[in-house]
């Protein structure tokens, strides 16, 4: 089990979120756009569907969201929810292209963060928490998702060494000898 | 397509699974999960203290980008604003004294006899819906959840989650805080014209903050006694000249203050005035003081100040619950039903803290005012719109009062 854990993705997916968290909670609280908090954690989360799929944007987000809970206070899992759908969101971008454009995949990560944001007060409203929206939902969610696309050329290459994923590596067919 | 498998959507469906299984037992209080949040805080403190060292000149540097002007206002109009309070400050602080006495006279409840926990907010929240800040102090210094948190001007929140040496302050503005508040009507005005206004940073618009600069400049009021700008003040020091808590006055000792210029005492004319004053002053027409050949008299001026106490009759004091409602809107205050006495309530009128054997706060915090009447239809009662008293934008050092309810210490 241990020599899994350590395998596995999540060995290096820990640590670089705690980076990403004290940056959320220390200069991103500062540094607001319009009176919009940044989510660097969601676009990391976001960043990994688009570089990895779909199952591993899950996973990531799911990872991060919980890390995210279990360091703000807010009820174990809310986050990990809304995270995990970040993540699934951005990863639709592998049914589209193989070997996306960088642009392509800022466009993916943006809206994987805007899925994440807007998915946080729908479920706090499933567990009982009433009127969660903020007054300016539509912009916290525009901004959000600006953000996290403006961030994504950082992020996707975080995400690709953190969950190991290889670039595609395409190569070109043997040349056939003409009979 | 290859993609989208049974075994990867199976793999998203169970941790969506997983994540409503981890928040049903949150929610219904976990042991192993508090501990496993509390640990991973602590491991987390340290990296958070080695980015905020790192990271701190990006802050400074996006801050003096994008504040330096509204600062630089805004500490001009706070002076002109300090000197102007400084000399109220002595004669309400006698007022405060005077309440409590009577309060401990009449072995009455009172704030001043409840400790407190004075904190450093070291951080806001990081999301966009949650309104919570955390402060550095914990259970180390004897807090607990629930208890009330309060800066100089007044109530802000509650403790909701307390480690050993830092804490989560809910603020009043957050969907999920409600307390218990008492309105006292009858000193507000009906003024339909007041409405909430968005401003930053500093809780005025850009218009009065230079209304305030202008009249600063014109009084040329010295401001050499201001806060030393080099060094960060401490809690100490911030709290160092400071009446126990922020309580809000009894409704005996409302009072309006009018300030009156009057000539003094006018000289005795001559009996060839045409007209005299009740003191047989001669006086113009237009009731001036005139001398012997009838030109005007330039007389120095005398100021009195003249107290007005409100009538206790008129005041009135209601019950309801104060529940914030997310950020950027205004807290509300309902009531379960309406009564003729509700019609009292009108904008500007004193929220303070209710109390009772079961509130998380005691009485006689004060909270803000009316800022906005509903009537709803049918009977249910009035909603009110209030302003805090507190910026809570600009939350620096705050204190946590130490207060158990009544039902809570007799366990």
């Amino acid at each position: 089990m241990f020599a899994a854990f350590v395998q596995s993705s999540l060995i290096r997916l820990i640590p670089v979120g705690m980076v990403m968290l004290a940056l959320q909670r220390t200069v991103l609280v500062d540094i607001q756009v319009s009176g919009v908090i940044l989510q660097v954690v969601l676009a990391l989360a976001a960043a990994a569907g688009a570089s990895g799929g779909s199952e591993r944007g899950a996973v990531a987000g799911f990872v991060l969201g919980a890390m995210y809970d279990l360091v703000e206070g807010t009820p174990l899992g809310s986050t990990a929810i809304a995270f995990t759908v970040a993540g699934v969101v951005a990863g639709l971008l592998a049914l589209i292209a193989a070997d996306p454009q960088w642009w392509l995949k800022a466009i993916f990560v943006g809206l994987g963060c805007a899925a994440g944001e807007a998915m946080l007060p729908v479920v706090r409203v499933f567990i009982g928490e009433e009127n969660p929206w903020p007054a300016n939902m539509p912009k916290v969610i525009l901004i959000v998702a600006l953000g996290g696309a403006a961030m994504s050329p950082v992020l996707i290459p975080i995400s690709r060494w953190c969950l190991k994923i290889r670039g595609s590596e395409w190569t070109a067919p043997a040349e056939q000898p003409l009979v | 397509m290859a993609i989208y498998t049974v075994g990867r959507r199976r793999v998203i469906i169970a941790l969506l699974l997983t994540g409503a299984l981890l928040l049903t037992l949150d929610l219904r209080g976990n042991p192993v999960l508090d501990s496993i949040r509390d640990g991973f805080s602590r491991a987390m403190a340290p990296v958070e203290r080695a980015t905020d060292v790192v990271t701190t000149p990006v802050q400074r540097a996006w801050s003096a980008y994008s504040n330096y002007d509204d600062l630089e206002r805004e500490n001009e109009a706070l002076r002109d604003e300090i000197d102007r309070q400084r000399g109220t400050q002595a004669a309400a602080e006698a007022s405060i004294i005077d309440y409590q006495l009577l309060l401990a006279l009449n072995n009455l409840p009172s704030l001043s006899g409840i400790e407190t926990a004075k904190a450093e907010v070291v951080g806001g929240s990081t999301n966009n819906i949650d309104q919570i800040v955390e402060i550095n102090k914990g259970s180390d210094s004897g807090i607990a959840v629930g208890m009330p948190v309060v800066n100089q001007a007044g109530l802000i929140g509650k403790i909701t989650q307390v480690n050993a040496t830092t804490s989560k302050v809910m603020l009043i503005t957050d969907p999920r805080y409600s307390i218990a508040v008492e309105i006292i009507g009858g000193i507000g005005e009906p003024d339909d014209a007041i409405e909430p206004t968005d401003t930053s940073p500093s809780g005025r618009t850009p218009e009065e903050i230079d209304e305030i600069v202008d009249q600063s400049i014109e009084d040329a009021t010295p401001t050499t006694d201001a806060a030393d700008p080099a060094g960060d003040p401490t809690p100490d020091e911030v709290f160092a000249n400071e009446v126990p808590l922020p309580e809000a006055g009894a409704p005996t000792e409302a009072t309006t203050t009018t300030t009156t210029t009057l000539p003094e005492a006018i000289p005795v004319g001559e009996e060839t005035a045409p007209t005299t004053d009740p003191d047989d002053n001669p006086i113009d027409a237009d009731g001036n003081p005139i001398d012997a050949d009838g030109n005007p008299i330039e007389l120095p001026e005398t100021t009195t100040t003249t107290t007005i106490a409100l009538d206790p009759d008129e005041l009135e004091k209601e019950f309801g619950v104060l529940e914030g409602r997310g950020q950027g809107r205004p807290p509300q205050v309902k009531f379960i039903q309406d009564i003729p006495s509700l019609a009292v309530l009108q904008v500007g009128d004193l929220i303070e803290t209710a109390g009772g054997s079961e509130s998380l706060a005691p009485p006689n915090i004060p909270v803000g005012r009316v800022i906005n009447r509903a009537d709803r239809p049918g009977v249910a009662g009035p909603l009110l719109e209030i302003e805090l008293n507190a910026d809570l934008d600009k939350l620096n050092f705050v204190r946590v009062v130490l207060f158990q309810p009544l039902t809570e210490v007799d366990e």
